[in-house]
């Protein structure tokens, strides 16, 4: 098992009154409510934390979030080449550029191998397939998010291995006569692929690519059937069954001396999901190419109609399975995961908080019910946690609980 | 003459096309704005005891197919030449209207022969304004209910009720928002090349404007017509961005007066 540590310098500084009144608050809020001065303190807290995970044997990950008060990482690349050059020996899942939202591929490609090269050999490039208020922060169209996507990491991947460049790139998307990076990537032939996904159509083309597939707070049922897409993509293509360090899963982690510790300590990460989640629905329900038109008499609806409630139902359950998933990630999820408490974030399986021995067997169970993975992502700090907290989470997460789970590999059953 | 017009499916080269058809006389072909245009909207009976209308919806919109790699407002121009092809005769009044406007403007800046005279109301797809001024409200990026009270005069009355619509309603009117968004993203629902190009427009045209138009404002026609060599600007009062419905009796008299006067 892997760890990786993840802060998304969230800003939790602003008034409640400001947030109560503003009907989204990402990508909308006006930046003056962010003091650049707080910022540069976060900044290099979030960054001591990287510093004290690569210390006691963690990896670590970084996301990219736009104009919010859920993450101050407006520019992953920025933030992973200082990662790349301050730590030593941990790897560095960059969780990710936002690639369909991005004008030029080529030079992400760049941006990547020279942070390969920085790092000697440690990074690992997470694809995120974005959505909601990002689209509107980025000019992205979002009828075309997952094509963009898709031929995006196509063109990167091809930029970070060809080593007899240039080559030209007519795409659908993105066109470039002249590809040609200098550096290339310091792994060979490139550094390994994530992408952060959860609807099972994803899932299935992760599998097919071998692309190590991370789900981001799904809970074990979300997990299990996107998993199972991906195993099932990689059968029916004829392709090597999937190994448990091509799943990964993305949960709120805190782990105290004691469960009262953990469980209050804990509790603090929610604040991600109680307070900066909050975004209009013209940026999430409503934002075209977001669900189905099927699911429109459920989106669009105040109220049930009388005597339309079976078909809109009907409706529904007859849509492919995958777009049903995005569907429930796209509006209820949401709502739901704002009002959540930290009792029901446990028994979701999207938080692991408590003492070591209490946060070890979370996590067994959770891989008892969605199937074993070998990469634990770790949304360690959100919210009013504090730096020095932080620090201790990770370090006895580090002594306490990841030999444990590398020690108990056998408890969870290989994936068939 | 039947009240409400007919849907029938058509093949437009090479695409399955749902149109809606009513009324006799001249034709008169329709396109429609962000939405489709309803088969019982008041003002299509009221046009049909005038001119013989055919209202398509536009691929990806409504019932109709849109092929793969169809996605772009050069994509749709020359589908709306094929629909003026399609259209029976020689002769034909364009009517588009916002969205379906741009379209207009676009085909009729190639000059088809058919094309006797052009019709838009409250049209998009031009920028007047300096680069940090919105000639067209972000109906993407704003909050629904402020796109709902700048689009209509009288909203309570005449924008939709999601809680009365069908499922089937709710489902097109979802499609062609998706629609909508894909062809006219970015940049929002202009081509910044068209006000360069509305001179070689050689058709009678007529601009017509909803008074409380705040999607785009009347300025906005005004300047429109200006850049049409052959244009007449007309306001209709207690109308919005759809004078179409929410004054269907003077919209149709203004359009029947102007298709008389050839």
């Amino acid at each position: 098992m892997r760890a990786f540590y993840g802060c998304e310098v969230t800003y939790p500084f602003v008034a409640p009154q400001v947030l109560d009144a503003a009907d989204s608050v990402r990508a909308s809020l006006p930046n003056k409510y962010c003091d650049p001065k707080i910022a540069a303190d976060l900044y290099h807290e979030t960054l001591d934390e990287y510093l004290v995970a690569d210390d006691v044997g963690l990896d670590v990950m970084a996301t990219e979030h736009h104009a919010g008060i859920n993450s101050l990482i407006g520019s992953n690349p920025t933030f992973v080449g200082i990662i790349a050059r301050q730590t030593r020996k941990a790897r560095i899942l960059s969780l990710g550029t936002l690639i369909s939202l991005r004008s030029d591929p080529v030079r992400i490609a760049e941006e990547y191998a020279m942070i390969d090269v920085i790092s000697r050999g440690r990074l690992e490039i997470g694809l995120v397939k974005s959505g909601g208020s990002e689209m509107a922060s980025n000019n992205g169209n979002p009828m075309q998010n997952e094509d963009r996507l898709w031929e995006g990491i196509d063109l990167i991947s091809k930029a970070l291995t060809q080593r007899d460049g240039p080559f030209s790139w007519e795409g659908k998307y993105f066109t470039h006569r002249h590809v040609n990076i200098w550096p290339g990537p310091y792994q060979q032939p490139m550094p390994r692929l994530w992408a952060a996904t959860g609807d099972p159509r994803s899932a299935a083309e992760c599998g097919r690519r071998g692309i190590v597939n991370t789900l981001v707070l799904r809970g074990p049922e979300g997990t299990r059937k996107a998993w199972d897409a991906y195993k099932r993509a990689r059968r029916e293509a004829g392709l090597p069954p999937a190994t448990r360090d091509m799943f990964g899963y993305a949960a709120m982690v805190y782990v105290g001396e004691t469960d009262e510790e953990g469980m209050r300590i804990g509790s603090k990460i929610l604040w991600f999901l109680n307070t900066s989640l909050k975004t209009a629905p013209q940026m999430s329900k409503f934002l075209p190419g977001t669900v189905p038109p099927e699911a429109a008499p459920q989106i669009y609806r105040g109220k049930p109609r009388d005597g339309e409630t079976g078909d809109a139902k009907k409706a529904s359950s007859e849509l492919p399975q995958g777009d049903q998933e995005v569907t429930k990630s796209a509006s209820q999820n949401a709502a739901a995961l704002m009002s959540i408490t930290a009792e029901q974030a446990i028994a979701q399986g999207i938080l692991f908080a408590g003492n070591p021995d209490t946060v070890f067997r979370q996590i067994i169970d959770f891989q008892r019910k969605a199937g074993p993975f070998g990469n634990l992502n770790i949304i360690g700090r959100s919210g009013f946690l504090t730096h020095r907290e932080a620090v201790k989470g990770i370090k006895l997460f580090a002594r306490e609980v990841l030999p444990r789970l590398e020690a108990a590999r056998a408890e969870v059953q290989e994936v068939a | 003459m039947t009240a409400v017009g007919e849907k029938l499916l058509a093949t437009i080269g090479g695409i399955s096309v749902e149109i809606l058809q009513g009324g006799v006389g001249k034709p008169a072909l329709l396109l429609h704005g962000f939405q489709t245009i309803g088969q019982k909207a008041p003002f299509l009976s009221e046009l049909a005891k005038h001119c013989s209308y055919l209202a398509p919806s536009l691929p990806g919109f409504g019932a109709s197919e849109r092929p793969e790699n169809f996605d772009t407002i050069y994509d749709l121009v020359r589908h709306t030449l094929d629909l003026i092809d399609a259209v029976p005769g020689d002769s034909v009044t364009l009517i588009g209207f916002s969205f379906g406007g741009w379209l207009a403007a676009e085909a009729a800046v190639t000059r088809p022969a058919k094309l006797a005279r052009l019709i838009l109301v409250d049209p998009v797809g031009i920028r007047i304004s300096d680069r940090e001024t919105r000639d067209v409200l972000d109906i993407f990026n704003v909050h629904p209910d402020v796109v709902r009270t700048k689009t209509f005069f009288d909203p309570d009355r005449f924008a939709p009720d999601f809680n009365a619509l069908s499922d089937d309603e709710l489902i097109t009117y979802a499609r062609n928002r998706d629609a909508l968004c894909l062809y006219t993203w970015n940049p929002l629902l202009y081509n910044p090349q068209l006000k360069g190009w509305l001179r070689r427009i050689s058709s009678p045209t007529l601009v017509v404007w909803g008074a409380a138009d705040r999607v785009v404002v009347p300025d906005y026609g005004r300047a429109y017509a200006r850049l049409i060599p052959n244009a007449r600007f007309t306001l209709i009062e207690n109308a919005g961005h759809q004078p179409e419905i929410e004054q269907p009796v003077n919209f149709v008299a203004q359009v029947v007066e102007f298709m008389r006067g050839d």
